[in-house]
Formats: structure tokens, sequence, C-alpha cells
């Protein structure tokens, strides 16, 4: 018998791998039960197609990548060695066609020699239609598994958690710290990408046993730590912040609880990383051949699973620990047939001398056939000799895992002996301790065989040609080599090919490998499913909307909804067959010749009192507030300190020392900042309240010619004159009456808690239905305010314009105290050709909102759109815009040109008020 | 599974209380009035009719019929109506720790956070005010426009929490 088997016995649980059925014992890998099934090819290469066995037994494992589970449940990518059998778990390989054993796409194999690193930049290029072509195909040919196309049917939860002490890995050395800090008194946190603690001791049995690790986890649960299983730090960030990839289910499983996969936002006080080090493969010929594995997962497989990946072994090496994998095989009934030691003589205090050991050896090439191992070449000395094998584990030394170190901002410090880097300081409360701290010493030989069929990194096909390629086309930086040549990028992130390639690129450049550089660990360093971050599976995490109090009585109408920051408002209120521009035109006209009501609650709001009331709000608007009689109103706009205009609204006096001050919705929570700011800060000793009432009123505005006729059928009084409020009582709910017009119309505001809202907002609907109105919204709003040339913040207000370009310098006040006065002194923002607010009727067609403006196709911009509408009552294109000199070019005719778009219309620039200029309107 | 059990307690009167000067009579004032002093930051004080919470340096959350402060303030601070924008939702039950932690930024795991303290924080990015009313509860005062949708949030991760 030859290649991977197990004794059977134990087997309860069933999958399936390619369609066919195996079975699998309790705790097995997925790559456990296949190799205990004698299965040896897995999977195919990314770009040759070769195939690809089982090399390691852990998270590093660059081939056996396959999808797990079915429908919206299928992970593509998954690594067989970090994925654990549960009853029906169904499993394909990837990257082949028709199937794994003959895959068609492996006659790129035969034509390697033409598709070397680089290969796409020098032979895909040209114009970008040429590249629109060639996509199609190299998209086919690209990938590995493929996405599900189908929604994951389950939950993934993001919780925070907080202690003195995260434990980064579970093995000998993180379970003895884990247990000292809970000792100690410290809230600790243990994590373990394992499904088991102290996997490693049971590859190497120590001085601990599997007594001692359950004892020691039972202790550190007991002293109340907290110890999660399947969890991967997938990130370290500032100040002692790790988020952590907790898988609650196996990939394809379906969760008892609903949730899949659980992210931990945790901040620790200090962070241990025990987290050991990754075995490195040797560089030869075919050393990619299902059959060739690493020396440690070997062990894994043998005294953690029961299985033996191969009956005639060949182990090769270049340090002490591929001989304790002989033991291990030979103690299982594996031959071993040759031990390859680069070294030229035994280590020291060996006594093994019951293997054939051979010194100054190394592989040169691994031969097989039909998807085995057959033989190994070898140079042993100045003699090259064969050995017939079925298994040739490797050994090329340890790479300390130091990506959550440098992830940290922590520096790295070159091993000589161990040929590796190491953890070296951080700014952060980090300590490496085990193995990742202090790596085994190697001997350092230098690669046998043929360098184009040697691979360094498996996963993407990269050999070491590939890397003399690139050094002789001219790649000498490490971070455009892995760019170049594709190495250690995808799923694998060059957990087995950093150093091999790093040893090639500082050969090449005659230096040390730290001289040569090292590419950045960016997070994750171990694939993450996406809906644990934010994917739609994450469901509402961080995609909450605010709802309006009023939501039920707008949906009642089936609006369209439009997001507005957090909000979603109501765009427009379509009846039968309307479309949105149909729906928001037909309000519109309703508002300029009827009544409309529409819901202005996200407006913000602040009461601001106090005896300082007044000085207070002349510092925060930049419009004069001390004048303001009780019962009264005016617009307002507010200036950043730097003299621009940030935000605008309303400012009403509601009795002796208490007014409310209105902004924009968009701003509101900039503007409940800013507020926050000057209270506390530039004014401590005001004796002023400044309280944010956004969400404490309901606004409900009316508006239009009928509006006072609205609020007069309801009110037991007259409705206030423009720009003049009262309180009043409608259907018996105490309210706010404001008039004030965002329309153009004659228009009222009415504010009300929002806990009483909904029979004024029933009363007021049924009025203006009476007078033959109907609810607007947002889409019509932007009709009518365009029309009337009322400002927006975030179209005409866009953090760039001065009051002077916006034409409201005639409204500051000109005691100098509010924000921003005195930076509206500086030279620049009085030059004449700033970009002012200007209006636009278009000569012919529609106005592109967002055009450039242009004397001539091809000339320089001197302007843009900031909104387009059109007249609401007369029809034809209208826009506001802001244009160089704008207020000196009245008459002047530009094009609006939208190259993106490909829209241009001829327009003539004019005042910014296309409706009722004198606001004659807003008379009674 | 983690027992939480999620309601809505009957809606009180909500006021911010702001004190802009003379801080120390107002206190004194307060103290003689009502029989207790006003809290200090981070923590709740006052009886079942009439609770304040501090939630700024001079501001303070009151939860109850607050026309008596009216007089104790005179014109050394103002109260201003709030409630039609906050939302008071109650998780009673030993779990509400780990349900607050749930898209939670903020250790309501701590033993520190005892009952009578309040902390502001985010959970699942809602900014909210939390106040520890007891071992086994905690009210959580959150925006009324995020409120149907923490309670869809918090509802769902019942479902599957675990402690």
């Amino acid at each position: 018998m030859t290649g991977p088997s197990r004794v059977s016995g134990g087997e309860t649980l069933t999958f399936s791998f390619d369609g066919k059925r195996f079975m699998a014992r309790e705790g097995d890998t997925l790559a456990a039960a296949l190799l205990a099934n004698g299965v040896g090819l897995v999977g195919r290469s990314f770009k040759y197609h070769r195939p690809r066995g089982i090399m390691t037994a852990g998270i590093e494992e660059p081939n056996a990548l396959v999808t797990v589970g079915e429908g919206g449940r299928a992970e593509p990518n998954t690594r067989a060695t970090d994925v654990f059998i549960y009853d029906g778990l169904v499993a394909h390989s990837q990257n082949r066609w028709p199937n794994l054993t003959i895959d068609v796409g492996s006659v790129l194999g035969l034509v390697s020699r033409f598709l070397p690193a680089g290969f796409y930049y020098k032979t895909f290029f040209g114009s970008s239609k040429r590249w629109m072509f060639y996509e199609h195909f190299i998209r086919k040919a690209a990938g590995l598994g493929k996405a599900p196309t189908q929604a994951d049917p389950d939950r993934f939860s993001q919780r925070a958690a907080f202690c003195d002490t995260l434990v980064v890995g579970g093995g000998p050395a993180g379970l003895s710290a884990a247990l000292e800090a809970a000792e100690a008194g410290k809230a600790v946190i243990l994590v373990e990408q394992d499904r088991i603690l102290g996997a490693s001791l049971i590859r190497d049995p120590q001085e601990h046993d599997a007594a001692w690790i359950a004892a020691t986890g039972a202790r550190i649960r007991n002293l109340g730590g907290r110890i999660l299983l399947r969890t991967t730090a997938s990130g370290y960030w500032d100040h002692n912040f790790l988020t952590l990839s907790e898988r609650c289910v196996e990939p394809g499983q379906q969760p008892p609880h609903g949730v899949a996969q659980r992210l931990w936002h945790v901040r620790a006080g200090q962070v241990i990383l025990a987290t050991g080090s990754i075995e490195r493969p040797l560089a030869f010929a075919h050393n990619d051949r299902p059959g060739v594995m690493l020396a440690q997962a070997t062990r894994t497989y043998v005294r953690r699973f029961g299985v033996v990946p191969g009956q005639c072994v060949v182990i090769a090496t270049n340090n002490d620990d591929a001989y304790r994998t002989a033991e291990a095989l030979s103690e299982a009934g594996a031959e071993i047939i040759a031990l390859l030691d680069s070294r030229h003589r035994p280590p020291e205090g060996s006594a093994i001398h019951h293997f054939p050991v051979f010194h100054d050896a190394v592989p040169v090439a691994a031969r097989g056939s039909r998807h085995r191992l057959r033989s190994v070449t070898a140079q042993v000395g100045s003699e090259t000799r064969r050995f017939g094998a079925d298994l040739l584990v490797v050994s090329g030394g340890f790479t300390p895992v130091i990506h959550l170190h440098m992830q940290a901002g922590g520096t790295l410090e070159w091993n000589e002996a161990a040929q590796a880097f190491v953890a070296g300081t951080s700014d952060q409360n980090v300590v490496t301790i085990g193995g990742a701290a202090s790596p085994d010493p190697i001997d350092h030989a230098t690669p046998a065989g043929d360098p184009r069929k040697s691979f360094i990194d498996f996963q993407n096909d990269v050999t070491l040609a590939d890397v003399d390629l690139a050094w002789a086309e001219g790649y000498r930086s490490v971070e455009h080599l892995k760019r170049y040549t594709t190495l250690g990028m995808a799923t694998d992130q060059g957990k087995l090919s950093n150093m091999a390639a790093l040893g090639r690129l500082a050969e090449r450049q005659g230096v040390s490998i730290p001289v040569a550089g090292l590419t950045t660990f960016r997070p994750p360093y171990t694939p993450l499913t996406m809906g644990a971050l934010a994917g739609a599976g994450a469901k509402d995490a961080g995609a909450h909307v605010r709802r309006l109090a009023l939501y039920d009585f707008h949906q009642a109408h089936a609006p369209l909804w439009q997001p507005l920051g957090y909000w979603f408002r109501p765009r427009a209120y379509p009846r039968a067959g309307e479309t949105l521009a149909q729906a928001a035109l037909r309000e519109a006209r309703t508002v300029r010749n009827a009544v409309g009501l529409t819901d202005v609650s996200t407006l913000a709001k602040f009461e601001v009192s106090g005896p300082d009331a007044v000085a207070f709000l002349e510092i925060v608007c930049a419009t004069s507030v001390g004048k303001l009689a009780i019962g009264r109103g005016r617009y307002t706009f507010m200036l950043r300190e730097d003299g621009f205009v940030f935000d605008d609204g309303t400012v009403w006096r509601l009795s002796d020392n208490r007014y409310l001050l209105t902004s924009s919705t968009g701003g509101a929570d900039r503007m409940a900042t800013h507020i926050s700011y000057v209270r506390n800060y530039l004014c401590p000793q005001m004796r002023v309240s400044a309280i944010n009432v956004q969400e404490h009123y309901v606004g409900i505005a009316v508006a239009g010619p009928h509006a006072k006729a609205v609020l007069a059928a309801l009110m037991a009084q007259e409705p206030p004159r423009h720009m003049s409020t009262i309180p009043a009582t409608l259907s018996g709910v105490p309210v706010m009456v404001l008039a004030a017009s965002y329309s153009g119309e004659r228009a009222f505001e009415i504010y009300v808690d929002a806990t009483r809202a909904a029979p004024v907002w029933v009363a007021l609907e049924d009025a203006v239905l009476a007078q033959g109105g109907s609810p607007y919204g947002m889409e019509a709003m932007e009709y009518l305010r365009i029309e009337k040339g009322h400002l927006v913040v975030g179209a005409e207000i866009d953090g760039r314009s001065t009051p002077h370009d916006l034409a409201l310098h005639k409204m500051l006040n000109t005691s100098g105290c509010s924000i921003g006065a005195s930076g509206l002194h500086r030279p620049s923002l009085s030059l004449p050709n700033r970009r002012q607010l200007v209006g636009l009727e278009a000569i012919t067609g529609d106005i592109p909102e967002g055009a450039m403006l242009v004397t001539r196709i091809g000339a320089e911009p001197e302007g843009h759109v900031s909104a387009a509408g059109m007249r609401v009552l007369d029809g034809g294109s209208i826009a506001l815009g802001q244009l160089q000199s704008g207020f000196a070019r009245f008459g002047e005719e530009l094009i609006a040109t939208s190259p993106m778009r490909g829209k241009q219309t001829r327009v003539r620039v004019v005042a910014p008020h296309f409706y009722d200029v004198s606001g004659r309107r807003y008379n009674d | 599974m983690t027992k939480v059990t999620i309601t809505l307690p009957a809606a009180g009167s909500l006021h911010a209380l702001e004190i802009w000067s003379n801080t120390m009579a107002v206190t004194e004032r307060f103290m003689a009035e009502m029989g207790f002093g006003l809290p200090r930051l981070g923590t709740s004080g006052g009886t079942d009719a009439l609770r304040l919470i501090r939630v700024e340096p001079c501001v303070w959350l009151v939860e109850g019929d607050p026309t008596a402060l009216t007089t104790i303030l005179g014109g050394d601070g103002t109260i201003t109506a709030i409630g039609g924008g906050i939302v008071r939702i109650r998780l009673s039950g030993s779990g509400w720790r780990s349900l607050l932690m749930e898209g939670g930024m903020f250790d309501a795991e701590s033993s520190a956070f005892a009952p009578g303290c309040i902390a502001a924080t985010l959970i699942d990015h809602v900014a909210v005010r939390l106040h520890v009313i007891s071992a086994d509860a905690c009210d959580v005062y959150v925006p009324a426009s995020f409120s149907a949708g923490l309670l869809h949030f918090w509802r769902q991760a019942l479902e599957t929490l675990t402690e």
C-alpha cells in the first residue's frame, strides 16, 4: 500500500468531497479526513492548474483550497486544514474543469515557459477598448473559488470586550501566560484559532500533557477568564485595540442559534502574542506535488489525527526538528527511506542513528505519476541519488508569526541563526513569547534543482525563476517584486513564501535579507468572511436609519423614501402611474396653486435661553439678533472661523430670554458640535443654556396660497404674519407656529412635541386636502426652493463661499463679534474673480446638475451648476450656480457642460431669483 | 441563551436642567428643597418621582415633574423640555450587560458600572445614554429616531446572545 492512510475505527461522521462520500472521526480537519481516506489530490494551482495536495496542517495551507458548504452558506477558498468535519459537510475542489483528476486547464502548465511573471503586463496592453476585450477572458480564467450567488442566510455578530490581558495563541506558552495573568487577578481573554487548546502538545508531547491543558483551561475560566476557540486575531490597531474573528460554526455549517461568526472588538491593557511559528518548505523542482508535506504538519497528522501520510518516506531538512518527524513516522509504521540533512554534520547531541541520514544532502526534484509521489532525486555531496518514496517531508526552518506585532507598530529584528525576523520593540503594550520569540536555528542551504519548477509561492505559482526574472527586469524593491510576480498575495499572504523570496532577492542583490527589506503585514493575515465585517449578512450593523416620528403617516401614502444622512425622508408621494418627476412636479404645482404639507422634523433645532442668550446667538450667528422683537424671527447663517458660510437657518425670539435657532438637516450634527463648542469652550462664563431639541419637536410645514386658510380653520387665533411666531393650540395640542417659507409661498412651520404630533399632522393633512392640497416631498421642495433662489447646505453652501459670494453680505452683523467676522477681512476673500451665486436659464434643453460652466467647449471652467430644476408653473430649465465674477455677468451666455454624461446646454446668466422677486406672495 | 427582557416603560416627562451661575448656591438650595443632592458626573440621584442624571458639567437630565426645580433655579439656570426626542428602553435580566456589549463600545461588563452609574456611549453606531437602575436592569436613553432600529437590533441579537 502507498500514499496516505489510517487504520479505520471510530469514524462516525460522513462528508463528501467532489460528490464522493467519506467517513471521518470527530475532531478531524477536512485535510486529515481526506488523507485518512487516501485522498492526496485536493486542488489545482491558480495559474498553471498544477495538481496540488495537502502540504500543511494549519492556516498557512497554500494548496488545499476548497469550497465548503452549499447555497448561500458556500465558502470558497477555505483551507481544508482549517475546517473541522461535521456530519454532512459538503466540499468541492476548485479551479478545475471538468474534474480534479482531469483538468483541461492543466495544459497551461505545458506552456508555462511562455507565462512568466509579468505575463499580463507584457501582453495585454493597448487602448482601453482592447483591455475590455482581454478582460472578458482574463476574468474567466482568473480566481480560485466562486463567490456564492445566494444570500448568506446566517447572521454575523459584532461584540465588544475589554480585558487587562489578551493572549493570542493557546499553545503551552500562551496557556501559561494566560494562567499567570488570571492568577494575578487580571481580566484575561485567551484566543486560539484551533478548536482545542494546546494542540502542539499532542504533536510534540513535553512535560505538559492533556490533563495539564484541561486543568489550565478550567483554572483560567474559573478565575473569570474568557477562552475563545476557533478565533483568530485578525487585526491589531491603535491603543491595543484588536479585532478577533470567531467562528461559531464551521464553514458551511448551519448555526444552531443563527450566528455563524462573531467579530470581537477588544480593548486590552496588555497583549501577549504566543502565535508560534510557521514551518517553511524547501525549494527544489516539483516541490509542489501531492505527497510533499511539511515536517511538523506530518507529525500533526500522525499524532493528532492518527493519519500516516505516506509509507515510504524521504525527509529533507536543514534543522533538527524534522528528526522528530522521522521518529513519529517510524513509530506509526512508516519506513524512513532517507533523511537528507543539508548540514555537514549530525546535530549536536543527536542520538538518532537508526535512520539512513545523509549529510550535505538536499532534494533536487520530486517525481511522480497519477498525482502521487514516486521518487525523490537528491544531491548528496557531489553525488546525485534517487530514492523511491510516496511521501517527501520537508523542513526549511521556521518563520515566527509576527504580523500582529508589526501591525501594532512594532519593529522587527533579524535572527541570523534562524534566518528569520523576530519581534522587536513596540510603542504599544505588547510582548511576544514562546516559539514566535525564539525560532530554532537552521542551516542556510542554497536551493538545488531547476528554478523554473522550484515553487516558492504555491498559491500564486511563483517560482525561483520568476524572482530571478523580476530582478533581471529591474525590480529591485521587495514591494515591486511582490506586485510584479503576485508573490505573497491572495488568501496566503506569503505565509510560506515570503522568506524564500526575500532570500532569493537578497542573494541577487548581494545583500543580507534584512537589507533586502520586508513587505508590510496588513490585516487580515488570515482570510475573513466579508459578512463578519459589514456585509449584508451583518444585517443592521452600522446601517441604522433614523425614522421620522410621523413615519407611519407618511408610509400610508406609500412615498418614495430618500436617504438624507441617516434619515429617510419622503422624496415624493407618487400616485398610480406617476414617475418621480411627474409626482414631484404635481406636488410643487399644488404648493404654488393651493397648499401643500411636508415634514421638516429633521431640521436642527436649539433652544437658547438665559440672560446672555442674545450675546450667545450673536457669536454663533453672523446676522444681528439683538433687535429681534418677541414673536419675530429672521433668516440667519453661520460662519466658520475662516469666514466661510457653513450653515443657515432661522432664529426666533419666543419670549424675553428664550430663542429658537433652526439650521439645516444635513448639518445638524455638525451644528450641535459647534453650539456645544461655543457654549463650553468659547463662552463658559455666559449665563445661557443651549439645548439640542432637534428630535423633541416634530416640524410640519404648510405652504401655499391657501396655507393661511388651513391654519385659520384649525386655530382659534389669527395665524402670524410672515417671519412671526405665536404659541397656539392645534387639535388640543400646544404648538409653536412659525411663519417661515422655504418655497416662495406664504408658509408656516408648526413645531410640536414629537410624542403628541400625530393628531396635529392628521388635522393639518385633513385641512390641506380640504383646500385642494396634498403632502409634498423633498423633490418638490427642491423645485420650489431653486425657483425662489433659496440656498441649501451641500449645494450652494459648500464650505467655499463667503457671505459676499452668496449675496448675503448685507445681512452681516456689523458689530464684528460673531465667529468668522474677522476671517472675512482676509484679502483673498474680496478678490473680484471669486465664484459668486448666480441664476441660470436654459436657452435650449435642460441644464445638467453639476455641470461645468464654460465660455466655449475646451475652455477652462469658470463655475459650476450647484442645483438644477425647472420653473414650476411655466416650465423651462433653470438652475443655481457659482460663477467667477458672477454678479457682473448677468445676461452673458455660457455653456453648461457635463462631459461625463455627454450633455451640454447653452445657458444665460441671470439673478438667482426666478419667482416672486419682490416677495409679495408672503403678504396676506 | 442569555435572558434579557426589553420593555419601554411609560414615557415620563424629560427635561434638561442647565445651571449657568452660582452653582454652589443652587446645589444648596436643591439639597434643602428636595432632600437629596444634585448627582455628580457619571451618576444619577433622586426618587422614583423625580430622578436626575448628570449628562454634562452643568446639565442634568430630569425625569419627572420639574415644576419645583424652576423655583430652585431662580435666575441661575433653566429647564428645557426634551422628552419628545428621547425614548427610554429598559433592559432587564441577568444578561443586560452582555446585550450592551453586542455592537457596543463600552465596558458594560465592568463591575464598576454599578447601580446608579450612568454613561454615554455608542451602541451599533447609535449614541445612547445608559443608566444602571439595579443589578438586573439598565435603562437606555435612545434618540427617538433611532429607537425602532435599535430595538430591532437588540431583539435580533437576543435570539443568539450567549454570555
